[in-house]
């Protein structure tokens, strides 16, 4: 089946795609993350939204952005960066064109998550699309706000299996004057135990990442300070100061890794090394937050999701695996809430089947059938 | 009325010694801390364990008996308040702290622990619990995710959304569910997101793990006085504007001040229009030369006293001082309202302008105190009941409410909207966002007896008619628009 290709500019274009339209929907951004979680199944219709960008609303004083959910989040950062201000948040594939959008849905997540968290964290407001062309709004364009549900959370991770997420206003942060990183080569064993010291201490890193042989620490902050954390930081762990240009090197080789992994993986911090050390493929792993990343042969992919299930942690395939390999680790426990959920959000079944493997058998199974 | 067998069934579930049904010891619960809505539950019920919890919830489940979760009762927006002829399930009586992971940083409790008791569990391993609501002596960490609880020092660090990893909830059908995870991943979509702020619709929370913090290295207070609310705003907006984001930015108006004072006698100057309350936080060097940076910024605005507090004593007495401020208003009036609305932070001088106005028009005095780094105002209406002033206080409270909303702001910031805002939702959400919300709210509980009758509105509640909906500043300015 050829599919309808729809790309609306806004919020009435994603609208009256949804709301003119029948039959199933893939919603799609940058298409960065089109081989993570399980496979789309063809659908009628795919909604592009990267023509759904630029900044709708911006005043820096306020520390606020709200921007159609298409914009490359590397576009948008650019824009901020001429005021000093950044959204707090570097996952890998920021750099290859990744939508806002598509990075909410993929609830993806870079080395600054140990000091910001995710863009759940970062996400202050969102106008969404449901199935039937509903317009939603949630949230606002206020850091602090309690009134009514968090929608925006709700679209987190959701893998457009939800709504369409088609405006989307975000918290910022100051760009910090300077930044450092320090650096070890050692084994993934040495790494954890000196990343233990690292968070033990006062130095307060934004960032603690074992890098296939490397450990990394980047601290931020004003020139002189992060000078001395640095120096510090480097007698703790035994590591040295990297220069500016070493320092971008090895994060970018960080995020070569990342976006080469096949698994991602969670789990209490301190069984991460123990979790991702033992296949021997190349890992990443944030010795900090728990979230790793590890390359391995597809044939090993249900045994790590296997293991990670076995310590309550969580795991998802970053590379599309053949059949008999599974996408997730295993359901969450509240599989029937996410089903209720998508009854009555999506009750027909229309948005982007098959990223969630059987969770929602009914559609997937449907969709694949058709 | 509850009917023999539901309470019967009740009696089983949590063992006929953890039931209340004396009226006297029923009307202890009548309302939570927005004392002017009151309801008399028919039963209360104290359960041990996560088991009795849903035990009693799937007893309401297959009777269709409403039931509220409570806390420590400390709310502000009535979201605690009884439901006719509905079971209050208390969770005062689960407060373990079940396990402090210093390696992991975390910690495992039950609902009932309060928010302090964190933070005194972590302490020994120099590791403490974030948000810190003012009431934090007292409410409890269920309440907290209830209502996303931020506190003083949420602008740098976040809300309890941003603290909590997982948690153990029972659903209003009475299954025990496991929400988000070891790590900020979770599987599939964030549902511990949604579920936190849900203000006890959603389903009762019974163990949490929360993040802890090191403590940091430093942290240093400064206590300022200024000619005008404006200039003190002009200082919060300068030190935004130069990268430094404080732990804490808080301020008091004169009127706020002198009722502080008053009470607590913290030091602050009687006769100052504006006092500021900044604390910053992190390692010592940076801490320092940003702190200089601050006083400076302070001095450029007309600063007519500066106040450092010399050490962790006088620290704890400038915060006593704000903290204070709420009650302590009892003492310059016979009775008063605390409002918690938000603005966009540029716009502070703009609406305390307008309540000042409001204020005036409705011939009420308002104090104000608020957390300015993130637009958070709690504006205090005075009044005196017995002069037959609470209708008109009601009234100008709510108004300023729902103008925070006019201003690009919301109706709550932290309080919650529970029973005291909900009619004003369509002010701040059109039809589709609440019916999308709804929708929500069915998926978790279709049918309806968990904590009903709060944060969206109903027709028993608000009238047939919900007040009518005000475009969005955005929308008027043809930024965005409603479809």
């Amino acid at each position: 089946m050829t599919a309808t290709m729809l790309a609306p500019t806004d919020l009435r274009g994603a609208h009256e795609a949804l709301a003119d339209t029948e039959g199933t929907v893939q919603l799609q951004g940058a298409g960065t993350a089109a081989g993570w979680a399980g496979a789309a199944l063809p659908t009628d219709t795919v909604l592009d939204t990267t023509r759904m960008t630029g900044v709708l609303a911006y005043n820096p004083s306020d520390m606020t952005v709200a921007v159609r959910a298409g914009t490359p989040l590397s576009e948008l950062q650019a824009e901020l960066a001429a005021n000093g201000q950044r959204v707090a948040f570097d996952a890998a594939r920021v750099a290859r064109g990744a939508t806002v959008g598509g990075l909410v849905a993929t609830a993806d997540s870079g080395p600054l998550a140990l000091a910001y968290g995710s863009l759940r964290d970062l996400v202050i407001g969102a106008t969404v699309v449901l199935a039937d062309g509903t317009v939603a709004r949630t949230g606002g364009h206020v850091i602090k706000n309690v009134a009514g549900y968090d929608l925006a959370k709700l679209l987190h991770g959701s893998y457009g299996g939800f709504a369409l997420l088609a405006e989307v206003v975000l918290r910022l942060h100051p760009v910090p004057a300077s930044a450092r990183t320090v650096s070890l080569e050692c084994p993934l064993d040495v790494g954890a135990e000196r990343a233990a010291l690292v968070l033990g201490s006062a130095l307060e890193p934004v960032c603690l990442e074992w890098a296939e042989g490397t450990l990394l620490a980047r601290l931020e902050g004003t020139p002189d300070g992060t000078e001395a954390r640095a120096r510090e930081l480097a007698g703790l762990i035994g590591g040295s100061v990297l220069t500016e240009d070493d320092a971008d090197a090895a994060w970018a080789r960080h995020a070569e890794l990342t976006g080469a992994a096949v698994v991602r993986v969670g789990c209490r911090p301190s069984r991460l090394a123990g979790l991702i050390g033992a296949p021997g493929g190349p890992a990443v792993a944030g010795l900090g937050t728990g979230i790793g990343t590890v390359g391995l042969p597809f044939a090993e992919v249900n045994g790590m999701h296997d293991a990670v299930t076995a310590i309550g942690g969580t795991s998802v395939t970053h590379q599309r695996p053949p059949s008999g390999v599974r996408a997730w680790g295993r359901m969450p426990s509240a599989i029937r809430v996410l089903r209720a959920l998508k009854n009555e959000l999506d009750p027909h079944g229309r948005l982007s089947p098959g990223r969630f493997e059987s969770w929602f058998g009914e559609f997937g199974n449907r969709e694949e059938n058709p | 009325m509850l009917n023999a067998a539901v309470r019967d069934a009740l009696a089983s579930a949590v063992g006929a010694r953890n039931v209340l049904s004396d009226p006297v010891q029923l009307r202890s619960y009548e309302c939570d801390g927005l004392t002017g809505f009151r309801q008399i539950p028919a039963l209360v019920v104290l359960p041990l364990d996560t088991e009795s919890v849903a035990a009693a919830v799937r007893v309401c489940h297959e009777h269709g008996v409403p039931f509220v979760a409570r806390g420590a009762g400390t709310g502000l927006s009535g979201g605690a308040m009884p439901v006719a002829d509905g079971v209050v399930i208390s969770l005062q009586r689960l407060r373990q702290v079940l396990e402090v992971d210093p390696v992991d940083r975390r910690a495992v409790v039950q609902p009932g622990v309060t928010n302090l008791d964190i933070t005194k569990a972590a302490a020994p391993q120099g590791l403490y619990y974030a948000p810190d609501p003012s009431s934090q002596q007292v409410c409890t960490i269920g309440g907290n995710v209830a209502e996303n609880s931020g506190g003083a020092h949420c602008l740098k660090y976040g809300f309890t959304t941003n603290h909590v990893l997982s948690m153990t909830v029972v659903l209003p059908d009475g299954e025990v569910v496991t929400l988000g995870g070891d790590t900020g991943d979770q599987l599939g979509p964030d549902l511990r997101g949604v579920f936190i702020g849900s203000e006890g619709t959603l389903g009762i929370v019974c163990e949490i793990t929360v993040r802890l913090l090191r403590v940091p290295e430093t942290v240093r207070t400064l206590l300022a006085d200024f000619p005008s609310v404006r200039a003190a705003g002009e200082v919060v907006s300068d030190i935004v504007a130069a990268g430094i984001v404080p732990a804490a930015v808080e301020m008091m108006d004169n009127l706020a001040i002198q009722a502080a004072e008053k009470a607590v006698g913290a030091g602050y100057t009687l006769d100052t229009p504006a006092a500021l309350v900044v604390e910053l936080d992190g390692p010592a060097a940076e801490c320092g030369s940003q702190f200089e940076q601050v006083k400076a910024i302070c001095d450029r605005h007309g600063c007519t006293r500066l106040h450092i507090a010399g050490d962790a004593g006088e620290r704890a007495k400038i915060w006593m001082g704000r903290k204070a401020a709420f009650a302590a208003v009892g003492r310059i009036s016979p009775d008063y309202i605390v409002q918690d609305g938000v603005v966009p932070r540029t716009r502070l001088a703009e609406v305390l302008g307008r309540i000042e106005e409001m204020g005036q028009a409705a011939g009420l005095r308002v104090a104000n105190v608020f957390h300015a780094g993130d637009g958070n105002l709690h504006p205090l209406v005075l009044f005196d009941e017995d002069a037959g002033e609470l209708e008109r206080a009601e009234e100008l409270s709510k108004d300023i409410a729902e103008l925070c909303v006019e201003l690009g702001g919301s109706l709550s910031g932290e309080h919650g909207i529970g029973t005291d805002k909900a009619c004003s939702m369509p002010r701040m959400f059109g039809v589709d966002d609440l019916a999308t919300m709804d929708r929500v709210r069915s998926a978790f509980d279709p049918g309806k007896l968990c904590n009903p009758g709060k944060l969206l509105p109903t027709p028993r509640l608000c009238g047939e008619r919900p007040g009518r909906y005000r475009p969005h500043p955005l929308e008027e300015a043809g930024v965005i628009e409603r479809l």
